[in-house]
């Protein structure tokens, strides 16, 4: 069993985001780049499958901003394999990475390939199914369980519908899933393990032109939503908020 | 009469099969107690290395007469001290008398008679010497008895803390076979004595007054010289064999603490709680196995005489959380025995001791408080096994999903709270100054704000006006601005040793890259790691506590506090400060300039009762508890101070959980939590700006 993960590098919602001059895109001169959520998801539903079956886990990087880090803790979380791919990947679209990790995927041997559902800055439609199309293999998403028969070489996906359904989908591999929750949350990785197999694991380098796959889009706009007329946003301390509060009710006369 | 009269030969009238057999029969004895010795070095060989540590031999004195003296006894609970005071010196002088009949009767007699000294005056001072000791010892005995048997003390209840289907039966039993032991050999010393006094009857012998006084209740109940001499085999046997049967039993039961005790105390690095040991070489990083455990450690575990100090004092204990340091060191005895002595091996294919032996709820209760070794009489070290511990769940990845967020908060933002590092200074926009940048400009000191301080909005207040006090001050002071990080102190507790140490030398490197004299911190556990876990990485600078600052600038006049604020408040002593460094008097000069009145609550300065937040308690997810949590309990004990509506602090992380605890219990608008600076500003007569006075 071969198992590919295919990591993403998103902005960090913690800092404040900045939009660049031409209002086109993110500020991305001093952006911090965070793991996604989904794909930290989809790496540990590998290692889940590794554990019960067997077989090497691939953790698989575009270059977008420092990427090794996120490499190192794939390692220290049990990946067996790291690979980052060099090239002009910066607010690279879903569409045109998936045609990267494509060609990447037909050079290797894997199983099954798992990634994030979707990543928070690129609500395109999810590269899973992307990367499926290109390769022509099977794609499921939005899953949240699976039990594999190693044997056979079928998976069986467990998927939620909205309305309290659940699913079981079955497909053969090699197919690619979109993960939205591991069976388990990710465990948290101790730094020194991190450090470790900064020191232990080899990241493999390839490098790869992307394309802009026609016909496409272009991003006419990027802003922030302007404040709809008069709104104030308070905020302080939970007692300064309630006083301001209340003098502001006061002032239009709605309490005395 | 002539000095060679008097004194008597022992094995009197014994015919020689006895004499042999008896001789046997300590051999034998003498047999079991180093067997028992031999094994319990043999299971601490199987310890690791104590790091460095070797005592010098004045220390390994200082610590005897420490032990003789019944310091660490006497320290905390005064009626068991004197008891155990009692026992302990009557133990020692009929000890030590034994041994010179020995030397005397069995050595000396027959390999340089001119030498015998067992006689004349001598023996007549020995007899009473021996008498009144019996006594002592007596009544040392007496007064532990009842304590045990009528008292309802809480340390001396067995209950498991989380373990409830655990029986403790056999081990309230084994403390009655040791009081019991002991009390059976005094009394069958006197009883033998007086029955000897009925037989031969000296005159010089008044000297043994209490066998005298029981002889003269023999004769008048009836006995005669004859009966007497017929019983004498019976008595003296019967207390030569409990005599012999203890000296066996000693390695084999809490006995033991005797000697264990001792090396516990001598060796014991009084510095391991304020600066944790490094995590031991394994794959864990922490203790899976009680071969983990340094050999000191694994005596500390059989030196443990259950005598419940830390249980009593451990404030998640008696929040009903599911810790009792006294369990936890007994749990551990039991595994390193099972493991160690009965298996050989580290015994894990059997239970985990971290994990199953010690459940992760247990390891997680702890707050890192030291009230529990600071107490400890036989020299435990609790918080560091209990890190170690922690550390091997950290390596699993076992940490709740809050800790967990807290520690990917810190490793990606330095703080606790996720927000992004370049908000660290943005309390500072509110100031009317601006605070120097210690990375560009030289100064004096160097602010260690810490993360309570400079991200919560419920401490932001009082870490301006600190700021406004060092500043009318005219203090030559700067901060980090955006590369100061967590210093740390309790991502070392909590376990997550790789994250520390990650931390530490961000700081560090901050540091070298500023140019300053001292470090102010304001979080107490800030202040800890910086001055006594920090050097250990390079970083060797003096470290103050923003109080110290504050009574050094009004001492030399650079303060002036002209007002007295007067109001009546008591002060929580932060674990950090008080208990782990001593600083207990400081904080309280800061509020008599003040003018303040302190009321002191009962449990204050090495005994404080802790908030309930350290050892990254904070961070992680409620424990259930069958009581209130201990800030709230501190709260209430607070409150009912006459007369006192306020709770002082020098800890952001006090002002949090008080916050917190004071609307809990029900006392919001009448009770309140205030940080020390607070005063220090009101005194010095600076009206508190109406923005500031909202927050403060
Ligand atoms: S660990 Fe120390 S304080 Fe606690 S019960 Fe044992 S001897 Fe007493
Ligand atoms: S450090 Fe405090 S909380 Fe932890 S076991 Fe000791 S007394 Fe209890």
């Amino acid at each position: 069993m071969n198992i590919l993960v295919i990591l993403k590098q998103v902005p960090d919602l913690v800092e404040e985001l900045e939009i660049n001059d031409d209002g086109t895109d993110l500020d991305r001169t001093w952006m911090r780049y965070i793991p996604s959520e989904y794909d930290e998801h989809a790496l540990e539903q590998a290692i889940l499958l590794k554990e019960e079956h067997g077989g090497t886990v691939t953790a698989l990087c575009l270059r977008i901003g420092e990427v090794d880090d996120t490499l190192f803790t794939a390692a220290a979380r049990g990946a067996d394999r790291l690979v980052r791919i060099e090239g002009d990947f910066e607010g690279i679209s879903s569409r045109d990475a998936a045609a990267v990790y494509a060609d990447h995927i037909r050079r290797g041997n894997y199983d099954l390939v798992l990634t994030g559902v979707q990543a928070h800055d690129d609500l395109n439609g999810p590269v899973g199914a992307r990367l499926a199309a290109q390769l022509e293999i099977p794609y499921v998403g939005v899953v949240s369980g699976m039990h594999l028969d190693p044997e056979t070489g079928v998976i069986h996906l467990h998927k939620e519908y909205p309305g309290g359904l659940l699913t079981v989908i079955r497909t053969e591999l090699p197919a690619v899933v979109g993960i939205q929750s591991a069976v388990k949350p990710p465990r948290y990785v101790p730094i020194a393990k991190i450090r470790q197999a900064s020191k232990s694991a080899e990241i493999g380098e390839e490098t790869a032109e992307p394309q802009s796959l026609t016909p496409g889009y272009t991003v006419r706009r990027v802003f922030k939503p302007e404040g709809g007329g008069r709104a104030e946003i308070i905020d302080g301390a939970p007692e300064d908020i309630a006083a301001r509060l209340v003098s502001i009710f006061s002032e239009h006369g709605l309490v005395r | 009469m002539n000095g060679t009269d008097i004194g008597r030969s022992t094995l009197i009238g014994m015919p020689p099969w006895a004499i042999v057999l008896f001789y046997v029969l300590t051999a034998a004895a003498l047999a079991i107690f180093t067997w028992g010795i031999v094994r319990l070095v043999r299971k601490y060989r199987m310890g690791r290395r104590a790091a460095g540590r070797r005592p010098a031999a004045s220390e390994l004195l200082r610590t005897f007469f420490r032990a003789i003296g019944n310091v660490t006894v006497l320290r905390d609970d005064l009626y068991a001290g004197i008891a155990h005071l009692l026992v302990l010196s009557g133990f020692v002088v009929l000890f030590i008398g034994t041994l010179i009949v020995l030397v005397d009767r069995d050595i000396l007699r027959f390999v340089l008679p001119s030498l015998v000294f067992w006689e004349g005056d001598f023996y007549l001072g020995f007899s009473t010497f021996m008498d009144v000791f019996g006594v002592i010892l007596l009544a040392g005995l007496l007064m532990l008895a009842v304590r045990r048997a009528f008292s309802r003390l809480p340390q001396l209840d067995y209950r498991h803390s989380f373990r409830e289907e655990v029986s403790r039966r056999s081990m309230a039993a084994g403390d009655w076979v040791f009081l019991g032991l002991i009390f059976f050999i005094v009394i069958g010393g006197f009883a033998l004595e007086a029955v000897r006094l009925v037989a031969v009857r000296p005159e010089f012998e008044v000297w043994s007054p209490v066998g005298w006084w029981a002889s003269d209740i023999l004769r008048s109940a009836g006995m005669d010289a004859g009966e007497a001499s017929s019983w004498y085999p019976v008595f003296w046997w019967t207390h030569s064999a409990a005599s012999l049967a203890f000296v066996a039993y000693v390695p084999w039961s809490k006995a033991v603490h005797m000697l264990l005790a001792y090396v516990s105390l001598a060796w014991k690095d009084e510095t391991q709680n304020a600066s944790l040991p490094a995590p031991p070489e394994n794959e864990a990083g922490g203790y899976t196995a009680p071969t983990d455990l340094t050999w000191l450690e694994l005596v500390g575990l059989d030196a443990c005489i259950r005598c419940g100090r830390c249980h009593v004092r451990c404030p998640s204990s008696l929040a009903g959380m599911p810790l009792s340091p006294r369990d936890v060191i007994l749990e551990l005895r039991n595994h390193a025995n099972n493991t160690l002595l009965h298996l050989r091996g580290n015994g894990n294919g059997l239970h985990r001791m971290t994990g199953d032996v010690i459940p992760e709820q247990t390891l997680w209760s702890c707050i890192s408080c030291s009230n529990c070794a600071t107490h400890c009489p036989v020299g435990i070290n609790h918080v560091p096994l209990m890190v170690q511990m922690r550390r091997a769940l950290v390596s699993d990845g076992s940490v709740d999903e809050q800790l967990q967020q807290t520690l990917v908060n810190l490793q990606r933002c330095g703080n606790a709270m996720g927000q992004s590092d370049r908000m660290r200074a943005k309390w500072t926009k509110e100031l009317p100054f601006k605070i120097r940048d210690a990375r560009r400009e030289d100064v004096e000191y160097l602010w260690f704000v810490g993360d309570n301080a400079s991200y919560d909005p419920r401490v932001q207040g009082y870490t301006r006006i600190t700021a406004k006090l060092f500043e009318a001050a005219g203090l030559d002071f700067g901060i980090l601005y955006e590369a100061e990080r967590n210093a740390g102190n309790d991502v070392r507790r909590v376990g997550e040793e790789g994250l520390f140490e990650m931390l530490a030398e961000k700081n560090i490197r901050a540091f070298a890259k500023s140019r300053f004299r001292t470090i102010v911190t304001t979080d107490p556990h800030s202040y800890n790691t910086l001055k006594n876990e920090y050097p250990a990485f390079g970083a060797e600078y003096p470290v103050i506590h923003y109080t110290e600052l504050l009574a050094a600038l009004i001492e030399n006049g650079h303060l002036l506090p002209v007002r007295r604020v007067g109001g009546r408040v008591t002060y929580q002593d932060p674990c950090y400060l008080a208990r782990y460094n001593g600083l207990e008097n400081t904080p309280r000069t800061l509020l008599d300039y003040a003018g303040v009145e302190l009321v002191e609550m009962k449990r204050r300065g090495r005994d404080a009762w802790c908030c309930g937040a350290g050892g990254g308690r904070l961070w992680m997810e409620d424990i259930p508890a069958k009581d209130e949590r201990p800030a709230e309990q501190r709260i209430r004990e607070a409150a009912a101070l006459d007369g006192v509506d306020t709770i002082v602090t020098a800890c952001p992380k006090d002002l949090v959980m008080f916050t917190d605890a004071i609307k809990n219990v029900g006392l919001e608008g009448k009770f309140f939590v205030r940080d020390i600076a607070h005063y220090v500003w009101e005194a010095i007569e600076q009206p508190i700006p109406e923005h500031l006075e909202k927050e403060a």
